[in-house]
């Protein structure tokens, strides 16, 4: 079990975590194209980001996409081919890790097995020969910042996840890390406990203000703990944004549907309408940065769909087009329709624009689109399987449709 | 009667106290009365006999030279096991198999053989010896004993290290250089700890088997009473020259003290093998 924890208030504020720096310049740390190969294969490329004071960065991508790499490279366990390290405007890339003064709490902790907590905690200290006083009263205040007073004098191993976790984050504040850096932090957790030891690292990092860096593949744990979200695909960086412009304004294909479920359909752009087949959505603004007739990509997300029984769907919806509800699924706390859109080629064509095979004998034609809808709208009224609906979208996003993802 | 039958009396299996009978049947004479007969014959002229046997000066000169040169062994070979579990467990080079090869190499080479090839190396015709004067001469002394226990432990101490290296997270070690610990720091905080239980097993492995060690000594040290002979070989000239209460009280010490270290060993086991839960 994990005891709940509302974080201890601060008891005395003029104490701070956050690296003692020598100019104030706003970015705590920054990658400046970096790029790294391993034996044949390319891990990182060109890859250059900032992480500003008391910021934290979250850097999402899959297994195999780098993210790791470059928390590596930061904290000086790997050296890069090329490109710059630096923090609080000094250069790095050439300095071992144990002069870079940054904190990485690793996957699965890595606490000394044979020290105490409050051993752990003072490593950093003992190793810099600060005085004994120091070091006590040190360890004293951030134990009761993390809230592990009872277990002080416990080993690692006597400790829940949770709380090794706390005494990780301890054992690198007490060195004022420039940057602390969070490799996969709750990897290794159930469900349950993951999403409050979320809640609460958060808090902890509001209090200290030290800019961080996490890793993880999870998109939720990536909008919940980065004020920006870095996503990476194959050594690649895709997006960088607030967690709000990478959900809803998506720059990439990879970026849409890696977080959060999204429908894509393809389509030419002409004149201020986005046109899927026969269908035309107007998108003044959307399309205004691709020439008449480009390829283009409409992607949206399940719930920026609007469905509508009659022709009037609500303010601020743009109609698509008409389609078929194919299935309805209640999933806790939203419903989930698959509608399939009749969506087919310009006048002159017979053929379908997309031919699908769902679980039915005969083959259908049409595109089926994810569509959910929050649970008061769900009961107001419900659909079933075979109704006609009208179809708007309340947001979407227009990409360039590349033949290939390199053609950049 | 069917074999089948005869294990289950009514509810009672028979098969047990005639596996265990069988067992300990086997055991008694081939390890229990053996060991049981050193100390019946041991004591056997009473406690009187059995003293004067063991403070006879050549027999405590014995006893000494044997836990002298066996601890400087067990002190070069836990050192260098460490040092050789660290390389080789840190660093990937071209060979490196065949170095791990090597060294476990001394266990399966006879005692004997071992001795005569230290001869030949370090004799005084040897390839070695033959370049050292005469009175520089290492082989027939004490540091020969020394060398011979040396070899013949080698892989004991790196046996019993080398895989706490293997198993132990490279996480802690990069924790530790991330705070801002160097490579010694990182060593003596971080590393060592958890090596712990497996030098102490290792030391005490190594030990047990110096003390004990015969037939590489016999051939490199010249056997010399008071000057060269270690307890075994006490034991063996004792008994060559029919002097069988003066054996027999060594023996009993030696076969003490491997008790204490073989129990050292069982016994302490928890608290060795704490040392790779990390």
């Amino acid at each position: 079990m994990i005891a709940k924890m509302a974080l201890a208030p601060e008891r005395d504020p003029h104490v701070s975590w956050a690296p003692e720096r020598e100019q104030p310049s706003g970015v705590a740390a920054s990658v400046r194209g970096v790029s790294k190969r391993f034996k044949k294969s390319r891990v990182l490329e060109d890859v250059s980001f900032d992480v500003a004071e008391g910021e934290s960065l979250v850097l999402l991508g899959a297994s195999g996409s780098g993210k790791t790499t470059i928390l590596r490279i930061i904290a000086g366990l790997e050296q890069p081919d090329s490109g710059r390290v630096i923090l609080h405007g000094k250069d790095v890339t050439d300095l071992p890790a144990r002069e870079r003064g940054v904190g990485v709490i690793f996957q699965a902790y890595a606490l000394f097995p044979r020290m105490t907590v409050e051993k752990n905690i003072a490593y950093g200290l003992k190793i810099r020969h600060r005085p004994r006083k120091e070091r006590r009263e040190t360890v004293d205040r951030l134990i009761k910042l993390v809230q592990l007073d009872q277990h002080r004098e416990k080993y690692p191993s006597q400790l829940s996840g949770g709380q090794q976790q706390r005494v990780a984050i301890a054992r690198t504040l007490a060195y004022k890390p420039q940057v602390l850096l969070f490799d996969e932090p709750f990897g290794a957790l159930d469900a349950q406990t993951r999403v409050h030891l979320r809640r609460e690292i958060r808090a902890l990092l509001r209090q200290v203000k030290v800019p961080s860096v996490f890793i993880t593949h999870d998109q939720e744990e990536a909008l919940e703990l980065g004020d920006r979200i870095a996503v990476l695909n194959e050594g690649r960086l895709e997006q960088i944004g607030t967690p709000d412009d990478v959900y809803n304004h998506p720059a990439s294909e990879f970026v849409a549907t890696f977080l959060g479920a999204a429908n894509l359909l393809l389509g030419v752009a002409t004149a201020g309408f986005v046109e899927i087949g026969t269908a035309k959505l107007p998108a003044e603004k959307e399309t205004k940065r691709f020439r008449d007739g480009q390829s283009v990509k409409l992607v949206f997300r399940p719930e920026d769909v609007c469905v509508s029984q009659d022709a009037n769907l609500p303010e601020g919806c743009r109609r698509l087009t008409n389609g078929v509800i194919e299935e309805v699924n209640f999933v806790g706390a939203y419903e989930r329709l698959t509608v399939r859109l009749d969506l087919t080629h310009r006048k002159g064509d017979t053929d379908a624009l997309y031919e699908v095979t769902i679980n039915t004998p005969q083959r259908m034609t049409g595109v089926p689109i994810m569509v959910t809808r929050p649970k008061p709208e769900a009961n107001a009224l419900r659909y079933k399987t075979g109704d006609r609906v009208a179809i708007g979208l309340t947001s979407f996003s227009v990409l360039p449709n590349y033949t290939l993802a390199r053609q950049r | 009667m069917k074999l089948s039958s005869i294990r289950h009396v009514r509810g009672f299996d028979v098969a047990r106290p005639i596996s265990i009978g069988m067992m300990l049947g086997i055991m008694l004479p081939l390890v229990l009365l053996p060991l049981l007969s050193i100390f019946v014959f041991g004591f056997g002229k009473g406690p009187g006999v059995f003293w004067s046997s063991l403070v006879a000066p050549e027999a405590v000169f014995a006893l000494k030279l044997s836990m002298v040169t066996s601890f400087w062994a067990t002190a070069f070979n836990v050192l260098f096991g460490l040092f050789a579990a660290y390389v080789l467990s840190r660093y990937d080079f071209w060979g490196r198999n065949a170095v791990i090869v090597t060294i476990s190499l001394p266990t399966a080479i006879p005692t004997a053989v071992a001795g005569f090839a230290l001869l030949l190396l370090w004799g005084k015709y040897g390839m070695i010896g033959r370049y050292f004067s005469e009175n520089q001469q290492i082989m027939f002394t004490p540091y020969a004993i020394i060398l011979a226990n040396i070899f013949v432990t080698f892989p004991l101490a790196f046996g019993v290290i080398k895989p706490v290296f293997d198993t132990m997270s490279r996480s802690l070690e990069e924790a530790s250089a991330t705070i801002g610990a160097t490579r010694l720091q990182t060593f003596w905080h971080v590393t060592l700890p958890s090596l712990r239980g497996a030098i102490v097993s290792g030391a005490l492995l190594t030990f047990a088997r110096a003390v004990g060690e015969f037939g590489s000594t016999i051939l490199v040290s010249g056997n010399l009473a008071g000057r060269t002979q270690t307890a075994p070989l006490y034991i063996f000239a004792k008994f060559n020259e029919g002097q069988i209460e003066a054996a027999n009280a060594i023996a009993i010490v030696l076969a003490l003290l491997s008790f204490v270290i073989f129990s050292v060993l069982f016994f302490a086991r928890d608290w060795l093998e704490f040392a790779q839960e990390a």
